[in-house]
Order: C-alpha cells, then structure tokens, then sequence
C-alpha cells in the first residue's frame, strides 16, 4: 500500500500546532516496543517497514500512524512464532 | 564496493514495479536526473527487508526537476537512491528487479570490468 515518495489524490496532510509526540500513552509504549525488538535484533528497521506496507490497503487507509505500526509489530511477532493469534485475542 | 556512478553523472532510476519493499519512490522510477552526493555503502532494503543477504552498495543523493518527475515547476526534489535502483542516463529506461544485482545486465553486474569512458 505505503509508497515511499507518497501518492497523489489525498487532502493535504493535517498541520497540528504544538502537536506532542504522542497523542495517547499507548502510542508511546508501540514506539518503544518497536524499538526494543529492532535493538535485540528481532527483526530489522526494513523488515518493519515491509510489515507496515504489507497491511491490507483498506486497514491501513483506515488506520492512524501508530496504529499501522502495532499491526506490523504484531505480524512480524506472529511471522516469527514469538506471539500466537490466541495471545493477540488475550491481549 | 567502488563506486558505478560520480557527482555530477547523469543517472535515470529504474522503470520497475517490486512485488516487496523498496526505497525507489514510484514517481522517480524512469526519470533522470543528476548525482549531487555519495552518502556511503547501506545494505539494499529490498533485499534486508526479506532477510536476505544484503551487502552495503553505494547510495547516492540524486537531484531531479521537477519537470521531469512531474511536468512541471521549477524546483529539484533530492532523492537518497541506492545503486541497484540506478542505471546511465543515456540508456533507454529499463526495468529488473531491484533486489540485486544478478538481474542486472552482464556490462553493469559488480563483478564485470568496470571501465569509465
């Protein structure tokens, strides 16, 4: 879906003024979690962006920034045989 | 690695279209433009991002007008492009596989002579 030079055909993006660097704790915890599996050599920063653009286009149309990125997190974690569907569901 | 292409070279990226990940932005593939800098040797992310091996290739800083990537304005977009996803300018635009350097044509693969004109 994510091209890396961006597509034409959408509204401008959005300019939020004083915008902090997360908008809820939970995206703050996706980004430290994301770099802790890079750091231990879980998967590599590539790998991660190939997860985020193997996200169906619809889901990830629908789906805000760090949203994107726990649903590459979690399919790579999944890829990898470290978390299973049941975990997921479990939260 | 040495390097295939100089500051100043003229350089056209890649007519491709990847079934995986890769860093050649859709609206600069086919298009020329110009080497303004040598960023150093990274491993290809076509190739890293499927866990394969990827040995550090030169990425180069390569300026386009904005002309040519869009038909119009008068601004240049700079764009970091690794050398797999490069070919000369004067070459018709071609396409292959960015993920290495096998599919490249026998004159470019890294381990032919490599003369300069």
């Amino acid at each position: 879906m994510n091209d890396v030079g961006g597509m034409q055909g959408f509204p401008p993006v959005p300019q939020e003024p004083d915008e902090p660097p997360f908008h809820s704790d939970w995206e703050a915890h996706v980004f430290a979690i994301n770099s802790a599996l890079i750091g231990r050599g879980i998967y590599n920063l590539d790998e991660f962006r190939d997860a985020v653009e193997r996200i169906p286009a619809q889901e990830y149309l629908a789906s805000s920034y760090y949203e994107r990125w726990l649903r590459g997190i979690t399919t790579l974690l999944a890829e990898r045989g470290i978390v299973t569907a049941e975990d997921l569901a479990d939260g | 690695m040495a390097e295939l292409f100089r500051i100043g070279d003229t350089v056209r990226a890649r007519r491709v279209d990847p079934p995986h990940h890769t860093r050649l932005p859709r609206y600069a593939r086919g298009a020329a433009g110009t080497v303004t800098d040598l960023l150093g040797h990274y491993p290809l992310p076509d190739r890293s991002a499927r866990r394969l091996a990827a040995e550090p290739e030169p990425v180069y800083a390569v300026a386009f007008a904005a002309g040519e990537l869009f038909g119009e304005g008068d601004h240049t977009v700079t764009i970091d492009l690794w050398e797999s996803y490069l070919q000369p300018a004067a070459e018709e635009p071609r396409g292959g596989d960015t993920a290495g350097a096998t599919s490249l044509p026998p004159r470019l693969r890294r381990d032919a002579p490599r003369g300069r004109p």
